[in-house]
This record gives structure tokens, sequence and C-alpha cells, in this order.
């Protein structure tokens, strides 16, 4: 079994590491609990344009002085506001992981969130949030975030225009001194790391961050799930479908089984809706089913992209398949097939460092601690036909939310 | 070191190449089809693309159900793409099925385009040419490789047109994969954590029946247009604003100078970052070194409100005519490098990441690279290097002007 250690540190911090002794890099994940759902409701943006702004000024350095510290040091960097965290992203060699724990540090506690910075990353958001209407996929996804989770989870972390409208310098020191701090920071780490280094450093660095006590943002927000169907009419060459339903969570017992079912849908090109909807009938390009897990819920989406003309054939045969699966048999040959991709998949991707951290800090993000990857695939692998058909039958297709974008009204049929 | 790699070439011509990374667990292999969108002819535009997804649909062996299947029994991750020059199948999968991976791709290199499926499959790929015209970046890049190449097989878009993907036959078809897949024109390559001589005996026993063709591939380089373009679109909320010069191919000397050069540009950590978008003109402008094998492009690209359209150009413009006066530091220059030697770092350590780089150098210089020959190519980058490359390839100069978004601008 992998090495794991896991520990909260006096400082406040959360940490986990996956010792990997003959890795050329170590990446690592800082996850600051204070993602969009964190944001005032008349400060919709708020998170993401101060993910992009803290790294902009810091007491010590100029933005541009900061970049070039990175550089220096040959770091891979990136910055994502998500609706429950705002994640730093991290890959450097080994010889400089104390140098860029000690940058991402000065960057997370002395921001100076210059007011020329904050003016612009408003701008730049502002500019975003319209150039997402011309991906339709991204646009989609905003479009059924609200339906699928409710008013705090469905917040898209561009925001909206009138809010980013009202945002100032102001809004962001005051919501970094209250939702950003070492109580509400999770770190994983991969590579070739002892996970004393990684203690001593982070404790080194963020020993005084953030007031103590300011432990919110740990327990799972309150998801609002609303069926029915919308149209978003927009004059483009497809229609473009959004479905979903409720699922089970990240640590619920029924996740495993719910990751097999939607394998045995849409792994795959031998997958049910891709066989059914593209290889069979050659109705899209693209069709696909997810699940979104944000902490104590989940989600299943369906979605395809069609030509208006075959958009019905196409959401019929969507809807079909799901109901085959629960009504008809499942073929255990399917099942093999479904299980062996989530275990193939793991394995596989396993041999990148960043994958490998981005394991840890799922696990600590959804279940408080780490999980070796062999107790959750043994999990995968003991899912049954019977599990699955079970699984159906709990969670049905009853209540559907749908979505459309594109120049057609869609009449559900 | 050991030199990790063992190049064989079966007596039909077939090339393989592999190469050992003993610290993983997995293995990633692949054809390579020397045959891309710029060996089409006008009306057969679309064909390589087309093919390739043909190519899934069935053998003498599997139909294209058993193909799918076989896949997934495998697990890991499998998939093909088209490019301008060539067409490459692949699957990254645990290292004890990589035999199993080999054979069902050799499988697949064998297609017998099954008539019945190819209507069918017609429409999925008129769908992603539907798919494509909905998104902004993708609508912008076919239109100024349109323009920029006009007159060249470059210029056609990969996926086709609505009108050659419809009109295009089977039989059309047939020819030309009868033409391009032969033996002499394909490419095994595997990496990861293998036996050579396994896999040369799997080469032999998949791929050792299949006759060559004895296939020529003419390419000429193409003429580099310069002027100014206009596609407007209403549909799309922001402009698309696009600078293309000439460049090197990729097997240029100056090959990771033009790289490097773009990034100080238009990477992270940029002028183009600094000076532009973080002046608010623009969310997203960068800078590329686009290497074809005979030719190359250096292209700025930046998405605005149509409002900025003039102001992003501008910013664009001088940004391009200080690089080109001014030498850059050498500290810009260590940053890029030092970048590099970390995705490089990252690179070595997945067997598909090593797979495609593997599949760029055999296709482009016929020779594979270790990290460390890349490394010390990057190393041979100097502000020297660039401010020789900018005078041979000037960015000061007018060049394409490409604009593409819901605003006629400017006026041609």
């Amino acid at each position: 079994m992998t090495q794991l250690a896991h520990d909260r540190l006096p400082c406040g911090v959360e940490y986990g590491v996956v010792s990997l002794p003959h890795r050329r890099v170590v990446s690592f994940q800082i996850m600051v609990l204070a993602g969009a759902a964190t944001e005032p409701e008349d400060r919709l943006g708020l998170a993401h344009v101060l993910g992009d702004t803290l790294d902009k000024g810091t007491e010590l350095r100029s933005g541009r002085e900061l970049s070039d510290a990175f550089d220096a040091i040959g770091a891979s960097t990136g910055t994502g506001t998500g609706r429950e965290a705002v994640t730093l992203l991290c890959t450097v060699l080994p010889e400089h992981f104390q140098r860029a724990i000690e940058l991402h540090a000065e960057m997370l506690c002395r921001p100076t969130f210059p007011e020329d910075a904050v003016q612009v990353n408003v701008e730049l958001a502002r500019q975003e949030l319209k150039a997402l209407e011309d991906d339709a996929h991204s646009f989609m996804d905003k479009l059924i975030s609200p339906l699928a989770f409710g008013p705090l989870l469905g917040r898209h972390p561009l925001g909206e225009r009138e809010t980013l409208d009202a945002l100032s310098r102001d809004d962001l020191v005051a919501h970094w001194r209250s939702c950003f701090c070492a109580e509400r920071m999770l770190v994983a780490v991969a590579g070739p790391v002892q996970p004393s280094q990684v203690a001593n450093a982070l404790e080194k660095h963020f020993s005084a961050f953030g007031e103590s006590g300011q432990s919110q943002g740990r327990m799972p927000l309150e998801a609002a799930f609303t069926p029915g169907t919308k149209h978003h009419a927009k004059q483009l060459e497809q229609q473009h479908i959004g479905i979903c339903w409720p699922g089970v969570g990240y640590t619920h017992e029924d996740y495993p089984v719910q990751r097999v079912t939607l394998g045995i849908l849409a792994g795959g090109m031998s997958g049910r809706l891709f066989t059914e909807v593209r290889e069979k009938q050659g109705l899209v390009y693209w069709v696909d089913a997810w699940h979104s897990t944000p902490r104590g819920c989940g989600m299943l989406f369906m979605g395809a992209s069609s030509t208006p003309d075959n958009c019905a054939k196409t959401y019929e045969t969507m809807l079909r398949e799901v109901d085959r699966l629960a009504k008809d048999d499942i073929d255990p040959e399917e099942l093999e097939r479904a299980i062996t991709g989530i275990v193939a998949s793991n394995e596989t991707r396993g041999d990148l460092t960043r994958s490998r951290c981005n394991e840890m800090a799922n696990d600590l993000f959804q279940f408080g601690h780490p999980v070796p990857i062999e107790e959750k695939l043994a999990k995968v692998q003991a899912v049954t036909v019977k599990d699955v058909q079970d699984y159906l039958m709990k969670y049905p297709r009853d209540s559907l939310c749908v979505v459309t974008l594109g120049p057609k009204e869609f009449a559900r049929p | 070191m050991n030199d990790p790699y063992t190049l064989h070439k079966l007596d039909n011509g077939l090339q393989v190449v592999i190469e050992e990374m003993p610290d993983v667990r997995s293995a990633a292999a692949g054809f390579l089809a020397r045959t891309g969108a710029r060996d089409e002819v006008r009306d057969l535009a679309g064909v390589s693309h087309f093919l390739e997804h043909m190519m899934f649909k069935g053998t003498e062996k599997r139909t294209w159900r058993e193909i799918t299947v076989d896949f997934d029994r495998l697990g890991g991750s499998y998939n093909a793409f088209t490019s301008e020059d060539r067409t490459f199948y692949y699957g990254w999968v645990r290292h004890a099925d990589v035999c199993h991976q080999i054979e069902l791709l050799a499988d697949m290199m064998r297609s017998i385009i099954p008539e019945e499926e190819f209507n069918t499959e017609k429409g999925v790929i008129l769908e992603e040419i539907a798919q494509y015209k909905d998104h902004l970046t993708s609508v912008a890049y076919e239109f100024i490789q349109e323009k920029v190449f006009a007159g060249h097989s470059l210029s056609w878009p990969i996926l086709g047109h609505k009108e050659t993907v419809s009109g295009l036959s089977r039989d059309q078809m047939w020819a030309y994969f009868r033409e391009r897949y032969a033996p002499d024109n394909l490419m095994l390559i595997v990496a990861g954590k293998v036996d050579p001589g396994e896999i040369i005996g799997f080469a032999e026993e998949y791929c050792g029946g299949w006759e060559p063709s004895g296939t020529k591939t003419d390419r000429k380089p193409p003429e580099i247009h310069g002027g100014t373009d206009v596609l407007q679109v209403e549909k799309f909320n922001q402009q698309i604003v696009a600078l293309t010069f000439p460049s090197v191919g990729a097997t240029h000397d100056w090959h990771e100078t033009a790289s490097a050069a773009a990034t100080i540009l238009g990477g992270d950590n940029s002028r183009f970052f600094w000076n532009i978008m973080q002046a608010g003109i623009s969310p997203h402008t960068s800078a590329y070194a686009v290497p074809y094998e005979d030719c190359g492009v250096l292209m700025l690209f930046g998405a605005c409100e149509p409002d900025n359209a003039e102001k992003l150009l501008e910013a664009m413009r001088k940004e391009a005519d200080i690089i080109c006066r001014e030498k850059v530091r050498q500290a810009e220059v260590d940053r890029v490098k030092n970048k590099r030697r970390t995705s490089l770092a990252v690179e070595a350590e997945a067997p598909y990441e090593r797979l495609r780089q593997l599949m760029e150098d055999m296709d482009y210089r016929g020779a594979p690279r270790t990290v460390e020959q890349m490394l010390a190519d990057v190393d041979a980058v100097t502000a020297d290097t660039i401010a020789d490359y900018f005078e041979r390839y000037p960015i000061n100069v007018d060049g394409h002007l490409a604009s593409v978004g819901p605003r006629a601008w400017p006026q041609v």
C-alpha cells in the first residue's frame, strides 16, 4: 500500500501527504474553504476575483516580482475558484518544494490587493462572463447549475454582471479577513517528500494566518434541486441539452455503485449512450453522462449537442437508455467493463504525481481524511448487477431538470 | 545514461519505436499514420478525419461493437486525432495489457471501412462540424488557416466542409486508405513499462503480413499570406483579433527559440499578460509558435469586447515592435527555461505524454529525443538567439490580421 500521512497542525492547517520516493516532481494543492458559496448574496463573483488578485501584490513583492519568484524555481502554478473552495495548484522540482510553499504562504497570508489590480480583475471577470456565452458547454453549465444545486451551490464562480459591478477592494479585504485562515486550509502533497518536511514547512509559514476559531467552511452546504424545463434561446447551429436529477455524494455508501452505473451508461465508447445515440443513429458528436458531487450531495447529469432536427430523438434515446438500465437486464460483462474502466484509469493516471495529489486533496475535502486507493477500488470491484439495479430503484430519474440552449424551443416528448 | 530507445523496422517498412520507462506502472501504444488534412485534395477535404472515425468501425476480425468493447475491456484511455500533418491512434493502459492494446490497434489499422456504417458516421461528422461552428475560438482558428495558407492544402479545415464531407463516397475513402495506411507510411510507437523484445515480436506477428504501397508524401511548404480578413459572426459576444507571421518549422534549429520567444511575449507572466490582460483590455491574449513539418507561423491571438478591438490590436503591435527592436532580458529567457524543465520532468513520468513526444520526434525528425536532449535544446536558447530569430522573422511588420466576431471591423 502507498504511504499516506494525514494530520492537523497546531496552526490549524490540515494536510495529507502521498510519499512517492522515486518521482521527479512534487505536486501540491492548497484548498481554502472559501469558494463562491461563501460570498455575500449581493457580491457574487467575489471569491473568483479575490483568487485572481491574490498574486497581484504582497507586503514583500509586487505582482510581477511574485510571478518572477515563482518562475525562478520553474513552478507550474494555477488558481481556480469553485463553489466551495479557492484552490491553488503547484508542481515543482523536489528541490524547490520549500520555496514554493513559502511563496504560496506569502500570497495567501500577506496580500495587498492593489486597487488597480482589483479593478482590472473585476473588469476581466465581466468580460469572461460574456465570453462564457461563446462556448455552448460552459454556458449550459451556468444555466443548469442553479437548478441542479440551488442558490448557494449553484452559483457560477464568475458571478453576475450586477454583483460584479458592485465589487470593491474593501469587499475583497473583508472577505479575505473573514474566510482566509489556516483553519480553513486543506493541503495535499504528493511526490518525493517526507510528511515531516511538509508539516514543518506548513507550520512555519501558516502559524499566524488568520484568527483562530474560523473553522466554518467544513460542513456540507444545503443543496436545492428544482425539477422542470427551461429553454434559453440563442441562434446556434446546434441544440444543446442538459438533463439532471439527484444522486448521491462522494462519501455515500452507494457512491461506488453510482460510479459503476455511470460507467455502464457512459464509460468509454461501448457505454450505452455513446452506442445508442452516436454509434447506431449518428445523432450527435458529443453525448455524455457524469456526476457532480459537492460535499454532502450528488447530482447526475447527461448532456448532448445535436442539430435541431436530431434533438428530440437524441433526448428520447438518452432517457430511454437510463430507463432501460433500470428495467432490463444488465449484462455482467458490461458491468465488468465499467469496473475495469474505473480501476485501469486509476492505475494508469496514478503514474502522474499531480493525479495522486488530486486524489489526496479530494479525500481530505470529502472524507476529512485520506482513504487508500486500494480501499476505494475494492468497493468499486465489489459492485454487482443487483447493486446497480437497487441503486436505480432507490434513485430513479422520475423528477428531472431539463435545460436546452439553442435556436428552437424544445417540447419534451 | 542508458539509451531507453529501441528502433526496429519490419521487412514491409513498418517502423517500430519503443521507449522503456521502468519506473512507471502503465504503458501507452499508438499507430502513427503519416497522413493528415494537408495531404488531401480540395474536393476530399475532411477525408483524413472522417477516415479516423471509420477506423473504429470494423475489420475482418471485429465489428465496430467488438472494437469498442475490446478497448473498454482493457480500460485506461484511448482515442485518435487528426491534424494537418498526421493521424494518430493510441491507448494508455496498465502495462500488463499493452500486448492486447497493440493487437487491437493493429487490427484497426486493417479496417474494412464498412459500407453500412459510412452514412451513419457521416452524420456524426456533420454534427461535429456544426459543434465547431458554435465555438468562437474554433471558428477563428479555421478562418485564420483558410486565409493565411490560402491556395494550399494547409488551408482546408481538418474536419472538412459540410459540402465535401456530404459528398464523400466510401470508394473515395477506400482509395485514400489503401494508399496512406500501408505499413511503409505507418509507425508503431510504444512507451512505458514494456519489454522491447516482446513488443517487436507482437509487431512482427500482428503487422508483418501487411503489404507496403510505396506511397510517397509529396508536401510543399505553403506561401504565407499577409493582409486583413474579417469574418463577422453576430451570434458571438467577443471579438477575436489575431496577427500571424511566418516562423520556423518543427525541425529548424530555432524551433525552441521560436517557442521561447512566444512564451516571453504571450505565455504566463509574459509581456502580454502584464501589459494587455492586466491592463483590462482582454481576458485572454497569448502568443504561440505553430510548427508544421516544413514551415511554421507565429500567432498573436486575443479575445476582447468588440469595442476594445482597436486597443487590443494596438497593444499587441506595440509589444511585437518592442520585442523586435530591443533584445529580451536574460532573466526572461531563464524564466522560460526553468518552467520548461519542470514541464519536461512531468512529461518524463507519463507514458502517454512520452508517446506524444516520440510521435512528434519520429515523424518530424526521424529519431527520438530523450528528456535530457530536449533540455539541451532548451538550454541553447539565449537572448541572442531570440534576437537573431526576430531579425530573420520579424513581427513588427504587417503580417496577417484576422478579426472574427460580431463586429465588422476593420473596414477592408
